[in-house]
């Protein structure tokens, strides 16, 4: 049981050491990336089940019991987060074999990859507040090199403003971390559920933990008005390593938001998801309207990685059963769609060389299969039924519309119809219109296969998650519920293991 | 009947490679899909005519109360019939018309999935399930729309057609979201069990606004009809199918389903009478005024939706009859002319009705066809058409008004019916330049075929009175005697009728003699057409992107300081809230203060200013140096010993750092204002008072810890090791340190990387 | 004393954004280790200060004998300090090596990447 709590951490860990020894073979180091994202996805998938069996678990590093040692724990959420990080990661592993150039492999590109898996699945699972920074710091490095990786203008600029924002938003977590164990004495993040009910714990200073939390992981998340740095930087390296990042990074600030705002701090929800609910709606916007401006394909994708955000904030924000399960299964679709979007724009970008639209056209015609492929997930993501982007829409706007907080509800339904819009964008520039200049790379038909497979892939996965809902949605409203009522959590943390 | 919907979702995945393998005769090979739903559906007249419900249904998703649940009653069964058997027709059709081209099996696939998903649309009886197969009309409407996707016509109007028809669909999500609270249930039957609970419910309104938008748009309804017109851009057999027999209809098929549910109220009554009133007569005349055969017909189309949706609206036993008999009897006539359009052009080169005369040597056949449709289309006995009038008539008979304007709009149906159904068949017959050659019999088989059918249907019309009239009680909620005959008798409303009939008739001819003038007025109302909800949607859409791009300005401008800036301004809210009277840091005290310490903290504010001030790099980087020696003397004198070691350390290695990569920097140089400088300077300083209070706040607080006693007590006993911090690390929280070795690591992996990586083509 | 270092870590914050906001690519990277100073020193006021005792459990004795520094902020810091170095490294490379390829030496030229 315990071993299925450490794996996904240790097996990315192990896989980057181990591709580490093998520098200077890159085939080596491709299969050795091959096998330890399969792994992952193994256990992952092991973990998820196990966990829906049982319930909760947790286990104590080095059996030091919590809250002194530091704790991993496995809710549903936790073990989805880690199953859809798995997914992603083997996805883009396999893609990564058949598009990162001899260059980037040469300097780390496979283990550094692995490591950010790591810090990914270790912020899913860890118990722990101060444990939580060091992860978040760990996948935040990777993805700075990653991001930077290759050197290219744009890669270095883009990182600059990356870097810097994300520094700050450490800067802020880590104080809040500080002032929470100031004011409570524990990390342990079931513990300091229990420490801040203490009514001798100032009301008012915890709301501004709170807030200040709200800031740090509302950056990470890019929420509104810290999202910025996201689309200056996304569109600028290569294919795969945009769609991992656009897949998971944002996603782990609204993991970290969600477990804070239904395990810690839900004293003040008035206040607290009130403004988590203001904000998703505005983030929503600005990211929506933020796409309408773009005129590249990967710019338009970054900004609705934005108002998607708002969407899964929108979740938290009304904080009900059905709309904390609306928020995790948005979570789960869009982490499938969005990263097969930004892998379906490296083949763009492949074939057309650019990823201008305005220079863009003709793939209707040339690559029918490749249209569907994108198809797929751009209507889903614009949450057109069957697809799962609709059942995520579905679970929140009924969840709006039964807490009746009408104006929220406008804003998703406005936006989704605005996101189509920018979909359509895509495929009318993209694959509809005829090419302004109608060359396009050749490609073997194994290259062809090596590019296509990861994203048919993904695609079959939008498509039975869209018509095959029911189990995934069931678990997100175990899920919620496991939120909604953190005693349970807090038992098997605290209370010994199961 | 979950695998009669799903067929056509199969159909469409073999269908283009089942037209990559039969070449020229896919199409009627494909056609035996829809043909044998057509078969399929048929079998089940007998038992629904004789008011039977055949129901089906599986769990799909439990959790929300989606069920597959289909239900085949006499509404349903009119509308699959419609759907499947035009579908055939279309589907050789399409192989006839778009022989030849490379896209025809795409074309194929997106046809045979709409089929299924409107078959879906009509047999659902779960509201969720309904919206999903909904929304899969829009948007394969949308790709059909947009099938000669190379033309920018064509996309813009697939664009235009799915926004406005999905916009309405949000309304209509919203709304059937809101019924399903207000009914406690998304299944269809048991809300209508309910009725008097939801007409009662606060939200009732709301869902009546919200259910007539979605239909509307979809139905084009004035003022959002202008999608449907500028749908013409589609290949012609998409046009019959979707946007004349079927998909159109979907509005309407909405508005007669959730009848039951929803009439009965002034605000169903007047929305539904008001725009389809509207709509019928305004749309009526604007076909009088095109001369693009399809938009012609396109607008009659409109008007017959408008008329539809006025007899929904009245929800009289005698208007919901009419409702379902026009129903039938326009998509079999308008779906043969816009074949018949389709012929025309692919023979003639153009759709102008102007340009087009004495057709019928050139196209004998589609004459036929033609005429028989158009005299459906007129009222004429004894067709179907003539069937469909009188029975409106007769249900409008109480409501003079609403009379005189179906009187009007079918005037001028009449005018038009006579110039496609005569006008351009008659007279001179015109030279045909690039003559295609005879017309196949896949393309003139449907016009022949739905115009005899619209015949039949009319002679034979009291053998559908058993359908028609439970599809009328479907939508009544009671039962509705139907008797369909050509000779009504002679009751004083029959009688009145048929006078009326008679009138449309010369009305029409009289139109018909002043075409000419009517389409002057074309010209003078152009101005209208300028300014129209077409235009209204276009400068939205334009108004909408500048919008947007005004906004990216604001919020993406590419300036990290003002990104900084925005994260600075953030944090200043919970200052507000910490300075305020009734925190814990008040009231501040500062108790003894050692000397060492002080000037510990002297130096290092000194040593910031000086970073901050100095104009030289090195300077500062020897302030910076301060600024970490003073912390760290700062940890010494507090007991942290491994803490001051540790900082004394990096703080050496980060200054040897800095030397070595700084003289590769710029200089320093001011570049802001002494406003910029000062603004900053405010709230930097008001983020630090922030940070400032925060501290004073946890230090206000009880704060002893929970777990340090453990550590204190169990370092040496379970862990050996005396030094406690050194402890925690390799063991207590190992798993911290163990990230903190991955971060070093890969930084300097990172390092290296950016050192010795550089873009291609870049010298080192 | 515990209010002084407050104001302290309040002066190292204001600095440190301060520096962070100029449109020197230098003054951005100066600005970050001040920030990283600011906030260990946070962790450390907020974690109750004790003079002159450190954690270390004297020969012969079992446990700490109170009063005695608490270790877990110091341990915190202590990794805190490790990361930030590596993050601040990596940085200072990074922000070097941008100036290097864009020629800019003002933050405000490097807007490619958000301009469109």
């Amino acid at each position: 049981m315990a071993s299925l709590l450490v794996l996904p951490i240790v097996t990315p860990l192990g896989t980057a050491v181990l591709a580490l020894f093998l520098w200077r073979h890159r085939r080596a180091q491709q299969a050795v990336s091959l096998l330890g994202a399969a792994a992952l996805l193994a256990w992952a998938v092991a973990l998820l089940l196990s966990v829906s069996r049982d319930g909760i678990q947790a286990t104590a590093i080095g059996n030091w019991p919590a809250p002194f040692g530091i704790t991993l724990v496995a809710d549903l959420l936790s073990a989805m987060m880690v199953t859809l990080a798995a997914i992603v990661g083997a996805a883009v592993a396999v893609y990564s074999v058949a598009t990162i150039d001899a260059r980037r492999e040469s300097f780390g590109y496979h283990p550094i990859f692995h490591v950010l898996l790591a810090g990914v699945c270790g912020a899913f699972l860890t118990g722990d507040l101060f444990n939580l920074y060091v992860w978040f710091e760990v996948l935040l490095i990777s993805s700075f090199v990653l991001m930077g990786l290759g050197g290219e203008r744009g890669q270095l600029e883009g990182s600059v403003k990356y870097v810097t924002l994300n520094l700050l938003s450490s800067a802020l977590f880590l104080a809040a971390v500080g002032v929470l164990y100031g004011t409570v004495g524990t990390l342990n993040m079931a513990d300091l559920a229990v420490a801040l009910q203490d009514p001798r714990v100032d009301s008012r200073l915890t709301l501004a933990i709170a807030l200040l939390l709200l800031v740090a992981f509302g950056i990470k998340a890019a929420m509104f008005p810290v999202f910025a740095w996201l689309p200056a930087s996304y569109h600028t390296p290569p294919a795969a390593v945009a769609a991992v990042f656009a897949g998971l990074l944002t996603k782990v600030g609204v993991y970290a938001l969600v477990r804070v705002f239904t395990l810690i701090f839900t004293h003040d929800t008035g206040v607290t998801h009130g403004l988590i609910l203001v904000l998703s709606g505005l983030t929503m916007v600005s990211g929506v309207l933020g796409a309408a401006a773009q005129g590249e394909f990967r710019r338009v994708l970054s900004f609705h990685i934005i108002s998607q955000i708002g969407y899964m904030l929108m979740g938290l924000g009304l904080y009900t059963r059905l709309a904390l399960a609306g928020t995790v299964f948005y979570l789960t679709h869009h982490i499938i769609v969005k990263t097969n979007l930004f892998l379906v724009s490296g083949i763009v970008h492949r074939l057309k060389g650019t990823l201008d639209l305005a220079s863009l056209g003709g793939l209707y015609r040339t690559r029918p299969i490749l249209a569907l492929l994108f198809l797929v997930p751009a209507l889903s993501l614009a949450g057109l039924p069957p697809l799962s982007g609709f059942w995520a829409k579905l679970l929140l706007v009924q969840a709006g519309l039964e807490a009746e907080s009408y104006s929220i509800v406008v804003v998703a339904l406005v936006v989704s119809l605005l996101t189509l819009y920018s979909m359509t964008k895509l495929w009318t520039e993209a694959f509809w219109k005829a090419a302004p200049d109608a060359a396009e790379a050749p490609l073997s038909a194994g290259e062809w296969r090596g590019l296509l497979l990861p994203v048919a892939a993904l695609a079959l996965l939008t498509v039975v998650l869209g018509l095959g809902v029911e189990p995934v949605l069931a678990l997100s409203l175990r899920a919620a519920e496991q939120l909604l009522n953190p005693a349970e959590y807090i038992r098997v943390v605290l209370g010994g293991r199961p | 009947m979950l695998y009669a919907v799903l067929a056509g979702f199969a159909g469409a995945g073999i269908a283009p490679l089942a037209h990559r393998a039969l070449g020229r005769a896919s199409g009627w090979v494909l056609a035996a899909i829809p043909l044998a739903l057509t078969l399929y559906f048929a079998s089940f007249l007998p038992a629904v005519s004789a008011g039977e419900v055949i129901r089906w249904s599986r769990a799909w998703v439990p959790s929300l109360g989606v069920v597959l649940s289909f239900e085949l009653d006499g509404l349903g069964l009119i509308f699959a019939l419609l759907i499947s058997g035009i579908g055939t027709l279309i589907v050789v059709y399409a192989g006839g018309y778009l022989a030849g081209d490379p896209k025809l099996g795409r074309l194929y696939a997106l046809l045979l999935a709409f089929m299924a998903s409107m078959l879906g649309l009509v047999l659902s009886a779960n509201l969720i399930l309904l919206f999903v197969f909904w929304e899969l009309t829009s948007i394969t409407s949308y790709l059909l729309i947009g099938h000669k996707h190379e033309s920018e016509k064509a996309r813009k109007a697939a664009l235009q057609a799915l926004l406005v028809t999905v916009t309405g669909g949000l309304a209509l999500l919203a709304g059937l979201l809101l019924l399903g609270i207000a009914g406690d249930s998304f299944d269809l039957p048991l809300l209508v069990a309910r009725r008097d609970l939801i007409a009662a419910h606060p939200l009732y309104p709301a869902i009546v606004l919200l259910v007539a938008a979605g239909a509307f748009t979809k139905s084009a309804q004035m003022p959002l009809h202008f999608w449907l017109p500028g749908a013409m851009e589609a290949p012609t057999p998409v046009s019959a199918y979707l946007h004349s027999a079927t998909m159109v209809k979907a509005g309407v098929f909405l508005l007669a389903r959730l009848a039951p549910l929803l009439a009965g109220s002034v605000l169903w009554y007047g929305l539904l009478v008001g725009f389809g009133t509207l709509t019928m007569v305004v749309s009526a005349f604007l076909a009088t005024q095109q001369t693009d055969l399809k938009r012609v017909l396109a607008y009659t189309t409109v008007s017959a939706l408008g008329t539809l949706t006025m007899l929904i609206g009245l929800g009289t036993p005698a208007a919901l009859k009419a409702a379902v008999v026009l129903v039938g009897a326009h998509a079999l006539y308008k779906a043969a002319l816009f074949m018949v359009a389709g012929i025309v052009d692919h023979k003639t080169g153009t759709r102008d009705i102007l340009r087009l005369s004495g057709l019928r040597t050139a196209l004998p056949i589609t004459t036929v066809g033609a005429g028989l449709a158009a005299l459906s289309a007129g009222g004429l006995v004894p067709f179907s058409g003539f069937l469909a009038k009188e029975t409106t008539y007769a249900a409008l008979i109480e409501f003079p008004w609403l009379l005189a304007a179906s009187v009007l709009a079918n005037a001028f149906g009449m005018l038009v019916a006579l110039v496609v159904g005569w006008r351009i068949f008659t007279g001179e017959s015109q030279v045909i330049p690039d003559d295609p050659g005879p017309v196949p019999v896949a393309l003139w088989q449907g016009p022949l075929l739905l115009g005899i059918a619209g015949l039949l249907l009319g002679v034979f019309g009291w053998m559908g009175e058993g359908i028609v009239a439970h599809a009328a009680s479907d939508m009544a909620g009671q039962r509705v005697p139907v008797k369909l005959a050509l000779w009504q008798g002679f009751e004083f409303e029959a009688l009145l009728a048929l006078g009326l009939s008679v009138f449309t008739l010369l009305l029409g001819l009289a139109f018909y003699k002043a075409h000419g003038l009517l389409l002057r007025l074309a010209t003078s109302l152009d101005w209208l057409y300028q300014r129209g909800p077409y235009r209204l949607f276009d400068l939205g859409l334009a108004a909408f992107v500048s919008l947007a791009k005004w906004q990216t300005q604001i919020l993406q401008h590419g300036y990290l300081r003002y990104y900084i800036l925005t994260v600075v301004v953030t944090l200043l809210p919970i200052g507000v809230l910490l300075a305020a009277p009734g925190s814990p840091v008040w009231p501040v005290t500062f108790g003894p203060v050692g000397l060492f310490e002080t000037a510990l903290v002297a130096v290092v504010l000194a040593s910031t200013a000086f970073v901050m001030s100095t104009d030289s790099r090195m300077a500062a980087v020897a302030g910076l140096g301060g600024v970490g020696y003073g912390v760290a003397l700062l940890y010494l004198s507090y007991g942290a010993p491994d803490l001051a070691l540790t900082q004394f350390a990096i703080e050496t290695l980060s200054v040897v750092i800095f030397v070595l990569v700084l003289y590769r920097l710029p200089e320093f140089r001011v570049l802001t204002t002494r406003a910029q400088r000062l603004r900053d300077a405010v709230i930097a300083t008001s983020a630090g008072a922030v940070m400032t209070l925060l501290v004073l706040a946890a230090q206000s607080q009880s704060g002893a810890s929970r777990v340090s006693g453990f550590f204190a007590e169990q370092s040496v006993p379970a862990a050996m090791g005396r030094n406690v911090v050194n402890v925690i690390l390799v063991d207590f929280r190992s798993l911290d340190t163990l990230g903190e070795v991955v971060v070093l690591v890969v930084a300097a992996l990172g390092v290296f990387a950016l050192l010795k990586l550089r873009p291609e083509g870049e010298a080192h | 004393m515990d209010t002084l270092l407050a104001v302290l870590i309040g002066a190292l914050y204001a600095a440190g954004l301060y520096l962070m906001m100029r449109r020197s690519i230098v003054r951005l990277i100066f600005g970050l280790v001040i920030l990283g100073h600011a906030v260990n020193l946070l962790i450390f006021a907020a974690g109750r200060l004790t003079r002159a005792h450190p954690p270390i459990v004297p020969e012969g004795a079992a446990a700490l004998v109170p009063p005695y520094a608490d270790p877990l902020p110091q341990a915190l810091i202590l990794t805190a300090i490790v990361i930030g170095f590596g993050l601040q490294a990596f940085a200072l490379v990074l922000f070097r090596q941008a100036h290097r390829v864009s020629g800019a030496e003002d933050l405000d030229a490097m807007r490619t990447t958000d301009s469109h």
